[in-house]
């Protein structure tokens, strides 16, 4: 069984986050009540025409860009003619001639090093109705008719469904943190179709496609069942048709939707109502140098700023934290600020279901804070002690820490603490001095304890050290 | 009843600016006239109540332009809100657009009164306006003959003086060439002039709205109000706005005009070409200069046309499917049978002939072997185009190789009608403006038209030209021939 080699090409339609849809000026929102979206462009009414959202072409060319690929610099749209009702004009407007990019390459870790898989084409097209079917009918939802997407096609690189998930959330990342698409496969902005095949030789067999399938998780499990079913039917001899198969979440398993007859007849023609769009050097320079910072240059700078790598890995699947945490690069302590927004700040986030925009830490409060950590004019657990107040007051650190009546104990009384423990734990000063290093640590605790916290870790430190070495 | 309708926009223009008549009086001189023509059937619907109402209404209103309260028929291909738009064909019989077309709301602003909807070929399809699923119109000047088509409505609606003005739509002749049999003068704008949003597409690269009137004067003013960048349509130009009529009763001395050989070959026959030689002499005469050329391509022009309007069509039509307005198949037994009844009810012979044509055009390795080739010739012929106009002001030929034929001849061949526009279609595969003015009569007293094809958006020039020739000609252009009613 395993002298099989599986073959598997992919593609990925993501919805574009634009204010309006590709066409028309109505809105593109997710979520709103069916066909409250929508206007007589978007429903194909006879007379209307696509005008074409700039703001739509320009995601496009970023996720273009971020995709390696060369870009058509004179391109135009085509007609895609196929009868279906969820298809309002009968015909989608899409890039078949001029995509948008070409010949581009997204690169994956594996277990022998990086792995180039190669993107055929990037376009742009408009999306189709929500189809909601019942037992005796089928409604439709035009709020999604026009929504802008690119679809990204794949050459057939990868070999194993691990590939695949690693090429999907590679995808995703690129296209998430290029601020192309919000990428929410339940919500259906983004889709994976995923093309498999499996051979004893290098010559490709049959190919099934797998639609619907709704998680890049279940996408490893849609090909490894491909793998297997295919496999088991060469085994036996058995040869199939190219076909399409849904993925089913309830079983796991891939049903058969239809075979594929002949190929496909779409009748392509350059789309009449829209002159070519001309992409010059200057824009393209322009949105390259605008891309917002990619996830593999975050990694790097938290990585240098010392942070760990399951911490650099939680932040990158946190786009809002971030993009927050960015804000304070060069200026504070990124290892205890990520601490504190994967910590205690995510949790009171998590607790309340809250967002760090509806809290009332400012910039200022969190910057303040960390440097009081950073410098240990306060510790964790007083951290602890005041993060509601942080989160939702007004006030400034400092007026916070007053209120708890939080302040850094002064040089003398410090001192005073520091000697009375000295005095009653003599064994320990004595350790210390025959060269046990543990003994400095006992008597920290005792005086912070004594302090209850409210000096600073790093003058203790150093008033300690002096006055035992006196 | 007065005939106020017989007067110039001008003249109205003024009556109703000093008080002396009121926009009511038109409208409903305009009505009765079309009651007692309904035979001509001109019109699929007709606006009458919100006509009368709207006319009631401008009365508090100060007459601020030429056109106002100027009544104006509407080519039923034309979305208009709140009034049926029927494309002539069964399957939008019903349609109400809840729309206005662009050309519509320019009109409304300058608060003209829409009379009606004028018949036509269903979807534009054809150039006799038979293949109308409300029968055809008839020619006003001889009922037994055809208008023309496809906006064969609106040529018999201001050729029959019902109305002094209308709106018809050009893809491969349709505003020309029904001009020409009806004695009219029509304008096909340059591709991108006037706005094509809410006119219901045909072949989208070619379609274009203009005005047809009952003299070139009258042609220019409307053409100022309805042309302009409209930021619903990507294919309309952004041009310097400008008065259409500025040249008009300017001396044309000098002006160098080409007749292309294919336009005067035997495809034409002798009486047209007759006509025709008489206007080359009158404008010699004048001091123009009139060289015989040879326009590369053109006598391709409506091969091209059937590849490229056809394949487009196929496109643009498909959306008529049952599910979301217009006709719709009654209880289907399945989505497959929705589709195939619908559009097999819904559309006329014409119609689904030309879809497919079309789809076949397109299929698979057709689209190569036809469709790309095809719009590689479009560009040839718009190169030769516009290296003629490199030397010549004008290009001129007659509108039609014929004059109106009967009504009643049954056309076996599909492929003939095509010929009708045989000397109009390659102006639309180049995108020029061209327009049709009557030129004289046949023996059978029925009008023949020159048409003029001018530079890319060099309207202005051609109506100075086509000013001038009209006022030397001065055709008796009433079919009433001077007789009541």
């Amino acid at each position: 069984m395993n002298n099989y080699k599986t073959t598997v090409g992919i593609e990925v339609h993501a919805e574009l986050k634009t204010k309006t849809k590709m066409f028309s000026n109505s809105a593109n929102h997710y979520g709103k009540m069916a066909n409250t979206c929508t206007n007589v462009i978007d429903l194909g009414y006879p007379g209307t025409l696509p005008t074409v959202n700039e703001e739509a072409i320009h995601l496009g060319l970023r996720a273009a860009l971020v995709l390696n690929c060369k870009i058509n610099k004179h391109m135009h749209f085509d007609r895609k003619n196929y009868f279906y009702p969820d298809n309002p004009k009968n015909y989608q407007i899409t890039q078949n001639r001029t995509p948008i990019g070409v010949d581009g390459y997204v690169l994956i870790d594996t277990e022998n090093g990086k792995k180039k898989i190669r993107i055929h084409d990037i376009h742009i097209e408009e999306d189709t109705c929500k189809s909601i079917h019942s037992d005796k009918s089928s409604l439709l939802d035009f709020n999604r008719a026009g929504v802008p997407l690119v679809e990204i096609v794949t050459e057939a690189d990868m070999n194993s469904a691990e590939e695949a998930v690693k090429y999907l959330e590679k995808l995703r990342e690129l296209l998430l943190y290029a601020d192309v698409s919000d990428c929410k496969i339940e919500e259906g902005s983004m889709r994976c179709d995923c093309n498999v095949s499996v051979s004893k030789t290098d010559k490709l067999n049959t190919k099934v496609e797998v639609k619907n399938i709704g998680s890049i998780s279940n996408v490893g499990v849609a090909i490894k069942y491909e793998e297997e079913r295919q496999i088991a039917l060469y085994e036996k001899n058995e040869t199939f048709k190219e076909q399409t198969r849904r993925f089913d979440d309830k079983t796991m398993s891939t049903i058969l939707m239809r075979v594929k007859e002949t190929g496909n007849d779409y009748r392509y023609f350059p789309e009449p109502d829209i002159p070519f769009i001309d992409l010059t050097d200057e824009y393209i320079e322009e949105t390259r140098k605008n891309l917002p910072m990619s996830a593999e240059e975050r990694r790097n700078i938290y990585l240098d700023a010392g942070i760990s790598k399951v911490n650099v890995e939680k932040i990158i699947q946190n786009r809002t934290v971030s993009d927050y945490l960015n804000k304070f690069i060069g200026k504070i302590n990124l290892v205890i600020a990520s601490n504190l927004l994967l910590g205690d700040v995510a949790a009171y986030l998590n607790k309340y279901e809250m967002k760090l925009e509806d809290t009332k830490l400012t910039d200022e409060k969190f910057e303040t804070v960390v440097k009081y950590l950073d410098s240990g004019k306060i510790n964790s657990k007083i951290f602890k002690d005041i993060i509601e107040d942080i989160m939702e007051n007004e006030e400034s650190i400092d007026e916070i820490l007053e209120n708890h009546n939080i302040k850094e104990m002064g040089e003398d009384e410090l001192i005073e603490i520091i000697n009375n423990v000295l005095e009653n734990n003599t064994k320990s000063v004595e350790d210390y001095k025959n060269g046990n290093e543990r003994a400095i640590k006992f008597l920290m605790g005792q005086i912070m304890k004594e302090t209850k916290g409210n000096a600073n870790p790093v003058l203790v430190t150093t008033k300690l050290e002096e006055m035992l070495n006196k | 009843m007065s005939k106020y309708l017989d007067k110039s926009i001008e003249e109205l223009h003024k009556l109703l600016k000093s008080k002396k008549i009121k926009p009511i009086d038109l409208v409903e001189e305009a009505f009765d006239r079309i009651e007692k023509n309904k035979d001509l059937n001109c019109f699929i619907t007709l606006n009458k109540e919100e006509a009368l109402k709207k006319a009631k209404e401008l009365e508090n209103l100060e007459v601020d332009n030429l056109f106002f309260g100027i009544p104006i028929a509407i080519k039923d291909n034309i979305c208009t809100e709140g009034l049926r738009t029927t494309c002539a064909s069964k399957i939008l019989e019903n349609f109400v657009p809840i729309y206005n077309a662009t050309v519509i709301d320019k009109i409304n602003e300058k608060h003209m009164i829409i009379v009606g909807k004028t018949n036509m070929d269903e979807f534009a399809m054809g150039s006799c306006s038979k293949t109308s699923y409300f029968k055809a119109p008839h020619n006003p000047w001889n009922f037994d003959k055809i208008t023309g088509g496809s906006s064969g409505g609106s040529a018999a609606c201001v050729s029959g003086r019902l109305v002094p003005l209308a709106l018809g739509s050009d893809t491969g002749g349709s505003i020309r060439q029904p001009s020409s049999h009806c004695g009219i003068v029509g304008m096909k704008p340059t591709y991108g002039r006037v706005s094509r949003y809410g006119l219901v597409a045909f072949a989208s690269s070619m379609d274009q709205i203009g005005p047809m009137t009952r003299n070139v004067l009258e042609n220019a003013e409307l053409l100022n109000i309805l042309c302009g960048k409209d930021p619903k349509d990507l294919t309309s130009t952004d041009k310097k706005e400008e008065d259409f009529t500025r040249f008009i009763g300017e001396n044309i001395k000098g002006m160098k005009i080409a007749v292309p050989n294919y336009f005067v070959s035997d495809i034409v026959s002798s009486e047209v070409r007759d006509k025709f030689n008489e206007i080359v002499k009158l404008l010699k005469d004048k001091g123009c200069s009139v060289d015989y050329i040879d326009i590369d391509y053109i006598e391709n022009a409506v091969t091209l046309y059937q590849i490229l309007a056809m394949g487009e069509a196929s496109g643009n039509l498909a959306r008529f499917d049952g599910v979301k307005y217009g006709y719709s198949y009654e209880n289907p037994k399945d989505l497959e049978e929705l589709y195939t009844k619908t559009r097999q009810i819904g559309f006329g012979d014409e119609v689904k002939r030309r879809i497919m044509v079309g789809s076949y055009i397109l299929s698979g390795e057709n689209a190569n072997v036809y469709y790309d080739k095809a719009m590689g010739v479009r560009d040839d012929i718009k190169k030769s185009f516009e290296k003629a106009f490199k030397k010549y002001d004008f290009i001129i030929g007659p509108t039609t190789t014929t004059e109106a034929y009967d009504i009643n001849e049954e056309f076996n061949d599909p492929s003939k009608s095509f010929l009708d526009d045989i000397l109009v279609i390659p102006v639309n595969m180049a995108g020029l403006p061209g327009l049709s003015l009557p030129m004289g009569f046949t023996n059978n007293h029925l009008p023949v038209g020159l048409h003029i094809i001018g530079n890319f958006f060099e309207e202005a020039k051609m109506y100075k030209l086509a000013s001038f020739i009209e006022k030397e000609l001065k055709l008796n252009l009433d079919p009433r021939g001077g007789k009541d009613e």
